[in-house]
């Protein structure tokens, strides 16, 4: 762990992606722990000036998913 | 952990005795935290990965299990067998494990009873010819269907091989599993342990197969990339669903996957390899030898004889393959008055068959005891909500331990100490099990004692918990979308145990993302929706009048409306069901009953000419002959139903011997005496059907040929029958006669598509002229009869559809909310759909729908004086609005539209009652004038901007 | 009969069709029980990976 800590916005839908998360929680999948997780009603909701704001507030990348 | 061991009394009125079986784990206690499986001793085989790994003696099903409770096996566990270890009760953070518990027996009082237990794979090893219980590489359908899954012992990687442990400990096993390899040829055998009287009894199809092969054949295709070689072996390649032909063409033609028409003869193996050599006779008679990796057996679908000693035990009739006895017209009820079937025990079907059977047999069950409806249940109270508005947030935050699965590895205290540093936040504490009655009670008394006005929690997912605590807020006052949740559990401490340092980094700033939010949270309204509870159904056939004669009796006022001058539809036309019902009898005993309903209003010559509104409220005007008059209502029913095309080659039309199958029923209804003259009939299968202009099937035919075929032969054996066909898709049940029509002598010949039979009129002899595919020459058949089984067309209702906005296929039929799960009900909200307007169907299948129909519309009915829209919901400000329509076009639901008047006339607004709070639209509004309740874009921002904070 | 009539219906069998057909009728005003002889419910649905013809996830 001794490489620099990125920082990944996720923004995954509520009803498929947000789930598939919450699966790797119950299969104890492991991976990084540079993802934050912002939960959204649906990728529809996606603006790009979200994408726009997480990477001007220091993002290293962003990921939207539903 | 239940089974009914005894039913008493009759319908309305039953006793049913039910003995519950120990789960060894106190269920209110249980987190589903899994510490006692981890350190589990015991082991079983592991049933819902079709035995293909091991599972502990303590145990869930899968990860997503409802309930997601742990359950002992009693048979396995040391504790219980053996009286030692014990280890799952010391590991337990919640006390739950309970050796103690006990069997006990219950009665209920129940008016009805629906009975689906559904099937059992069958199982292969006693088919000596395939080697299923031998050779490694020899797997079923079921099996292969786990290998697929993500969350398969392989997690979705096919290797051959796989009855191995992943790791395996024999040495014989390891050396065996050294030979394990991807898979570059694969073979599906279909119809193993259906269609077949030699070596298993079932001389049913099981319907699903064919569908199930090309499934994991494209899908196995797709796991291993481009060089994987897939052939299936079949007889007849049964796929009459809806949108099945299609599937089934582009297995064929552009995922390349190989049809091949054989019933495979013997299975070998290379016994160093362990690959599989067999032996096939190809469609020209020629012998072929062939190697593959791996063999999928395409098993069929079985009742068992513990379903069937069930059934004896409740009193049903079974038909011979062991299925429920139904009635084409009462297609979910069983011999026994009062009990209803639904599922792949009412004969074998998929999933969105399961479907409609189970909404149906909820109907059937329901009719039954209408009286009785809404005794047992009981209203929630509710508690006057605190008004917030314009108060300063005063957030109350809350750190869930999860037992040990946060707390293990996230530094809960630390965050706890974190969350009270944090904006706005007034109060901040931590819980060992925030869902434990305790606690939620607990925090009840909190949000009041300090006057909290926003609750933030930290815990596991929204997705299972945040109604539970929801409710919560709205028990202590508070609206309940002040609530905000953030995931520490399966996102954070589940997934990154290794870092507890980092994971407790992570958790900081998720709290802290999710008091940004909740910080800008507003308490949210849902809208009350008023329903009219009056319901039209549009088509007064089969369906239709199936639809409205449930939702009558259900005590609702319907309205039929029909396009012509009588009751019945499309069925008037038909002679008899696949089970030999006469379909004129009982379908004038429901007409009589329709008609006879004090509920049903029927509006015969009659048309809709318009409809507005949206659930609950629409409203239309019906034309009657010339005159218009109007009708509220709050449902609508479609159900148009659909019609025999009118063929267009063949000769149809040029010569009276040449008629459709409707024809052919018509002279049987008339019992035509020139029936008696005939001596040589012929029916051609397909006529419209499953080519490139009308590429779906049209499900009916071939068993209503087969069906006609033996009516022929039972009038005069000495009539050749032929029939010519493609694939004959007698499913299910229908198979029997399929069997029955080869014994009495019809004669079968099979055509493809590019080798269509040539139909002349010589000298006034009717030829048919065609190629055998067994001998592969060409014959000539003179027939005094020539039936052409033609297409089942929609009626292609445009306006009908814009009218409710909803889509209508390629072919014109109406398109369901769901394949799978919604299948008798429309997108939009209160329009329901059913008989063949959706897809071409028999009897038996339309009743079902129209029964499913009524039930889903009679739940959104039942919730009249409750039924509230979400608080999640667009919004717009007129003010910002620059009334470019983007909303208005974009929205897949129709809720955005422009004012008709008032202040902000043709500026948007959202109807609350059909916005579902996607977002599509706010995300998409060029003037920044939506606004998305719950996930507003200035909430959505502060989660991003408290993100950037440096900590 | 009709004086004592149940509003009550048993389902057994938990799998999509019990399922569905006592979430209808729970919804419609009735009580209903639902019978699983195993720990949970959900049926064969849940082990199939994907559903014909969409390919949607059978989960």
């Amino acid at each position: 762990m001794a490489e620099k800590e990125i920082k990944i916005v996720s923004f995954l839908c509520n009803w498929c992606s947000y789930g598939a998360a919450d699966l790797a929680g119950v299969s104890r999948l492991e991976y990084p722990a540079d993802i934050r997780v912002v939960r959204i009603p649906c990728s529809g909701r996606m603006s790009p000036k979200f994408i726009l704001s997480a990477f001007r507030e220091g993002a290293d990348a962003v990921w939207v998913s539903g | 952990m239940s089974q009914v061991t005894d039913v008493k009394g009759e319908k309305g009125n039953f006793q049913v005795e039910i003995l519950k079986k120990p789960r060894y784990i106190d269920v209110d206690l249980c987190v589903g935290c899994g510490a006692c499986a981890e350190k589990c001793p015991g082991k079983f085989d592991d049933g819902y990965n079709a035995d293909l790994q091991k599972r502990t003696a303590v145990y869930v099903e899968y990860p997503q299990a409802v309930p997601l409770k742990y359950a002992i096996n009693p048979d396995v566990c040391l504790k219980l067998t053996k009286d030692k270890c014990g280890t799952c009760a010391d590991v337990c953070p919640a006390n739950a494990i309970d050796y103690t518990q006990t069997q006990e027996l219950i009665t209920l009082d129940a008016g009805s009873i629906i009975y689906s237990p559904g099937f059992k794979p069958f199982d292969p090893s006693r088919f000596d010819n395939y080697q299923y219980a031998n050779f490694p590489n020899v797997v079923t359908s079921m099996e292969f269907e786990r290998l697929l899954s993500a969350t398969g012992p392989t997690m979705g990687h096919v290797t051959t091989l796989p009855k191995l442990p992943a790791k395996p400990k024999k040495k014989k096993d390891k050396l065996l599993a050294q030979k394990r390899k991807d898979p570059k040829k694969i073979a599906w055998f279909q119809c193993v342990g259906s269609r077949d009287v030699n070596k298993c009894d079932n001389a049913y199809c099981s319907s699903v197969c064919c569908m199930y092969a090309v499934k994991e054949a494209m899908i196995a295709k797709e796991h291993a990339g481009g060089d994987l070689d897939c052939s299936i072996f079949f007889m007849d390649m049964r796929t009459p669903g809806k949108e099945f032909e299609k599937y089934y063409q582009n297995a064929k033609d552009k995922h390349g996957i190989n049809f091949i028409r054989s019933r495979v003869h013997s299975v070998t193996e290379d016994g160093d390899t362990h690959d599989l050599n067999i032996r096939y006779v190809d469609e020209m008679g020629q012998i072929v030898d062939d190697t593959y990796d791996m063999i999928v057996l395409s098993i069929g679908l079985e009742i068992s004889e513990e379903t069937k000693a069930m059934a004896d035990k409740l009193g049903i009739d079974l038909t011979p393959s062991g299925f429920a006895k139904t009635d084409s017209f009462e297609p979910v009820s069983t011999t026994r008055d009062g009990i209803y079937v639904a599922g792949v025990f009412n004969n074998p079907k998929d999933i969105p068959e399961s479907v409609l059977d189970a909404s149906a047999a909820a109907s059937a069950a329901g009719d039954a005891l209408s009286s009785a409806r809404d005794t047992m249940t009981k209203a929630v109270e509710k508690i006057k909500e605190i008004n917030v508005v314009g108060e300063r947030p005063r957030i109350g935050a809350f750190i869930c331990d999860c037992g040990s699965n946060i707390k293990g590895v996230v530094d809960c205290e630390a965050v706890t100490e974190y969350a009270k540093t944090l904006p706005y936040v007034e109060f901040a504490d931590e819980a060992m099990y925030a869902c434990s009655q305790d606690a939620q009670a607990k925090m009840v008394e909190f949000i009041k004692e300090k006057k909290l006005n926003r609750i933030v929690l930290a815990a596991c997912t929204p997705k299972t918990h945040e109604p539970l605590f929801q409710e919560t807020l709205a028990n202590a006052g508070l609206n309940k979308y002040l609530f905000e949740m953030t995931n520490i559990r399966n996102h954070n401490s589940w997934v990154h145990k290794n870092n507890p340092e980092i994971a407790t980094q992570k958790a900081k700033d998720l709290l802290r993302m999710a008091v940004a939010k909740a910080a800008l949270s507003e308490p949210l309204k849902e809208e009350k929706i008023n329903v009219n509870d009056t319901v039209m159904v549009v088509g007064g056939g089969l369906a239709g009048m199936t639809s409205a004669k449930s939702l009558a009796a259900q005590g609702y006022s319907v309205h039929i409306v029909e396009k012509k001058d009588q009751l019945g539809g499309e069925a008037h036309k038909l002679f008899k069901t696949a089970q030999g019902e006469d379909v004129g009898e009982k379908l004038n005993h429901l007409i009589e009953q329709v008609k006879a309903s004090k509920n049903i209003t029927v509006h015969c010559n009659t048309t809709l000419e318009s409809a507005d509104g949206f659930v609950g409220n629409f409203k239309s005007i019906l034309k009657t002959n010339d005159d218009e008059s109007t009708l509220e209502y709050g449902i609508a029913v479609l159900a148009t139903g659909a019609k025999g095309s009118v063929p267009d080659e063949y000769e149809y039309g040029n010569d009276d011997r040449i008629i459709t199958s409707l024809d052919l029923d018509k002279m049987f209804k008339e019992n035509d005496p020139k029936l008696d003259d005939l001596k040589s009939v012929v029916f051609i299968q397909c006529v419209g059907s499953r080519q490139p202009d009308r590429p779906y099937c049209s499900r009916v035919c071939c068993t209503h040929s087969v069906d006609n075929a033996i009516e022929l032969k039972k009038r005069n054996p000495d009539h050749d029958v032929f029939i010519i066909y493609r694939d004959i898709r007698t499913y299910g049940e229908r198979e029997l006669l399929y069997k029955k029509a080869r014994e009495l002598g019809v004669i079968f010949i099979r055509y493809d598509v590019d080798k269509k039979p040539v139909v002349s009129i010589v000298d006034g002899k009717l030829m048919i002229r065609l190629t055998d595919h067994v001998l592969n020459q060409p014959i000539e058949i003179q027939a005094d009869l020539l039936t052409l089984a033609s297409a089942i067309v929609p009626r292609r209702d445009e306006r009908l559809a814009n009218f409710f906005k909803v889509p209508l296929n390629d072919e014109g039929f109406f398109v369901e909310k769901h394949a799978k799960l919604g299948p008798a009900e429309f997108a939009t909200a209160g329009v329901y759909v059913c008989g063949s307007g959706h897809y071409p169907k028999p009897v038996n299948e339309a009743v079902t729908q129209g029964r499913a129909a009524a039930s889903r519309a009679l739940t959104l009915l039942a919730k009249k004086d409750s039924l509230y829209t979400s608080g999640i919901i667009a919004m717009v400000d007129p003010n910002q609005c620059s009334e470019c329509g983007v909303c208005v076009s974009i929205c897949p639901y129709c809720a955005p539209s422009f004012a008709t008047g008032g202040r902000f006339e043709g500026k948007a607004e959202v109807n609350a009652v059909l916005c579902k709070g996607c977002g599509l639209c706010v995300a998409s509004c060029r003037s920044g004038a939506l606004h998305l309740k719950g996930f507003d874009t200035n909430q959505i921002f502060s989660q991003i901007f408290a993100l950037g904070e440096v900590v | 009969m009709n004086d004592k009539l149940s509003g009550s219906v048993v389902v057994i069998g938990g799998g999509i069709s019990g399922m569905l057909s006592a979430l209808d009728l729970a919804n419609s005003g009735y009580y209903v029980y639902l019978v699983e002889k195993g720990p949970s419910i959900g049926g064969v649905m849940a082990q199939l990976d994907k559903t014909f013809p969409t390919n949607d996830c059978a989960m």
